[in-house]
């Protein structure tokens, strides 16, 4: 890890979602970990995608429980490839079917992280794929 | 020997003084570690055994009384399930209105006794099937409705003048829609509105807290249309719920089970205060309230929420309110197991937490109740899981024997002193509302989105940290591999839902169309209920996303104020 810059995530709640106990408990927690995070609120993939480009972020993650993980999620790893970004590591939670896991990972998501994901997980991934980034 | 009778004075003191000496020559001091810092789910202190010295301060008349009357603590009907059983409501909703119809008929031919409906996020949040919004969202989690068409078809066959409907609508911006399409789909069909019994939900918290989401209405116009609503249903619909104050979405979102019945209970309250305003007489809507809980593992506190909310919302309609007919006072509610219980790990288990908390349900004296399914962590239920969960409720209700008895707990020392000190929560609670301003201002200030955001932290990190014991998960947890699990999958509804809009569109007398959405236009900005000109605007084939349209325009958009 860069000595002195934090790592720093982009978070976003996918769409029309409603769900925000998840993001916004996760935001706090990383935050907990040191690191900076930007939650986004709703939006839709443009507005990720756009929001990435400004903040270079070392990660994104998506939040989604509504059923729109396959169509959304991949859209914004398009996005960012389309914009240059093809680098960021888009991770995704939420309610999503094991079956979905795959090929979320096969459309480019690198991580999917299910229900009851302890914390700790999420942290030491997220600190080793921004580790990874910036060597 | 004397007898004396056991709440007399002299006996509580002999009960105090031989509790002191229990507890010096019986207990170990380990044995009272617990008395220290044991607590119930909301922080109520527990102590080792309860006795007749815990409820001398009950007055059996003023508290409890019996079923069906003042204070309703025991029940709202003095028969409860001996007359009535509980509505064995469980839901449905995926796909298009056409996929959903055929789930509502395999619940009506094992049993299920009322309709459940919940709809897609495009629907709940007011866009079309074929909004660029819509994207990855139609027919998933709930059913797809853009028209009235669609309504009709998602009713086709089903006896809607016999079985109790309830649309799960969330905001009032989306019910003062669908229930317009309801009514006129009835009307169609020949059916008088007078017969059409069920609930939407119509609740503001809905649309401005709990439910996060781009282009939300700010909290003054949500909460004028949901007392719209409830406006013209207390003249039009004598069988209809036209609100149901919603706990459980709040509970979901992050709560203790005394702020889920607070929050619902001041919002109700401010309802009733507007309406008066509008010159209602309250004994003209009171009866047609109802309420809706989410009950969790904390057996006994959530059978003691459920009796006490009865209590509280009784001393609010009676002294605050000034309402007159029984009816008035009564708290019926629909209880929905708690989804945010259920792990997806070793997710069976799931069958047993719901189960339990379908019990609490029914001691607490719930009018009707949906049993969530196992597989909720993983997807919407397959038929085979809400099978389970509709057996579940039936087993509750003819083969365990506790519909038998009106609240066969009652009386029960520990339960009794749960239930006041629960009461005197929710009170406490309702004055912290009101120091804020009321409940509007305390969701336009972002105050009830940071309690309810504070609240999942903190029990998030419990669950880290093991605090908070979650079997199989955090407590001896299991193997890690999965068994394999069927997973429900939604039908494709998009393109099917955008062909449907098309003609639609095509085939509407657009002159009607015109006049009724400049109507509604003009109610908007002037003033007056805006369910009238809806029900015109649903009539002439407007669809969900253009009426919602007209309110976005016109009372313009609110931050969500948490980021």
């Amino acid at each position: 890890m860069a000595r002195g810059r934090p790592i720093k995530v982009l978070l976003a709640k996918l769409g029309l979602d409603i769900h925000w106990r998840g993001v916004v408990s996760i935001s706090r927690l990383l935050r907990d970990a040191g690191m900076e995070v930007i939650y986004l609120g709703n939006q839709f993939p443009e507005a990720i995608a756009t929001a990435a480009l400004q903040e270079a972020p070392d990660v994104v993650g998506l939040s989604t429980l509504s059923g729109n993980h396959l169509s959304l999620g991949p859209k914004v790893v398009r996005l960012l490839r389309e914009k240059g970004m093809e680098d960021i590591p888009v991770i995704m939670g939420g309610v999503i079917p094991p079956q979905d896991m795959e090929e979320l990972k096969r459309l480019g998501i690198r991580e999917v992280f299910g229900p009851n994901t302890p914390v700790s997980r999420i942290i030491s991934f997220i600190e080793q794929e921004a580790r990874e980034r910036r060597v | 020997m004397k007898k004396k009778s056991l709440f007399h004075p002299e006996t509580i003191e002999e009960i105090r003084q031989a509790r002191s000496r229990w507890e010096r020559d019986c207990l170990s001091p380990e044995d009272l570690e617990g008395e220290k810092n044991l607590r119930s789910a909301s922080g109520i202190p527990l102590r080792l055994i309860y006795t007749p010295e815990d409820i001398s301060e009950l007055d059996y008349m003023r508290d409890l009384s019996f079923s069906g009357l003042a204070p309703y603590t025991r029940g709202v009907y003095p028969n409860m399930y001996r007359g009535r059983p509980f509505t064995i409501r469980q839901i449905a909703g995926f796909g298009s209105p056409e996929d959903c119809n055929k789930r509502m008929r395999f619940f009506l031919e094992k049993g299920g006794t009322g309709l459940n409906i919940v709809l897609d996020l495009p629907t709940i949040r007011g866009y079309d099937s074929d909004s660029p919004q819509a994207e990855g969202n139609v027919g998933q989690c709930g059913v797809a409705i853009d028209s009235v068409e669609d309504m009709a078809s998602l009713f086709e066959g089903l006896p809607i003048d016999r079985v109790s409907v309830s649309l799960v609508t969330h905001l009032p911006s989306t019910t003062v829609v669908l229930l317009s399409m309801y009514l006129v789909m009835a009307q169609e069909r020949g059916i008088p509105w007078e017969s059409l019994a069920g609930t939407t939900q119509n609740d503001f918290l809905m649309e401005t807290t709990i439910g996060s989401a781009p282009e939300i209405l700010p909290p003054r116009q949500s909460f004028r249309i949901q007392c719209d609503v409830i406006e013209q249903a207390s003249s039009l619909l004598p069988r209809w719920n036209p609100v149901s104050y919603n706990g459980y979405n709040l509970r979901e979102a992050g709560t203790d089970a005394i702020t889920e019945v607070g929050v619902a209970i001041a919002n109700a309250e401010a309802t009733a205060r507007e309406l008066i305003r509008r010159g209602l007489h309250p004994d003209s809507f009171l009866p047609r309230f109802s309420f809706f809980w989410d009950l969790h593992n904390d057996f006994f506190e959530e059978i003691a929420k459920c009796r006490a909310s009865r209590r509280v919302w009784y001393r609010i309609t009676s002294e605050g309110l000034g309402a007159e007919k029984p009816r008035s006072h009564l708290m019926r509610f629909h209880v929905q197991t708690a989804g945010i219980t259920l792990p997806a790990i070793e997710p069976l288990n799931n069958i047993a937490r719901a189960a339990i908390q379908g019990l609490a349900a029914v001691l607490g004296g719930a009018q009707s109740l949906h049993v969530d399914s196992y597989d909720e962590a993983f997807s919407a239920p397959t038929e085979q899981s809400a099978l389970i969960s509709l057996r579940t409720q039936q087993i509750l209700q003819v083969e365990t024997g506790v519909t038998k008895v009106v609240d066969p707990l009652g009386g029960s020392y520990f339960l009794e002193s749960l239930t006041s000190q629960m009461e005197s929560r929710i009170l406490e609670f309702l004055e912290k509302i009101n120091s804020l301003g009321g409940i509007i201002a305390s969701v336009e200030s972002g105050w009830m989105h940071r309690l309810i955001a504070d609240f999942a932290y903190e029990q998030q990190r419990a669950i880290e940290s093991g605090k908070f014991p979650i079997v199989g998960v955090n407590y001896q947890p299991g193997e890690s591999s999965q068994i394999p699990q069927e997973i429900f999958r939604y039908p494709e509804t998009e393109s099917r839902q955008k062909q449907k809009l098309r003609e639609l569109k095509s085939q509407r007398d657009k002159g009607a169309w015109h006049k009724a959405m400049n109507d509604l236009r003009e109610c908007c900005l002037q003033g007056g209920n805006l369910m009238p000109p809806v029900m015109e605007a649903v009539r002439a084939r407007a669809t969900l996303g253009e009426i919602q349209g007209v309110f976005r325009k016109i009372f313009g958009l609110w931050e969500f104020p948490l980021k």
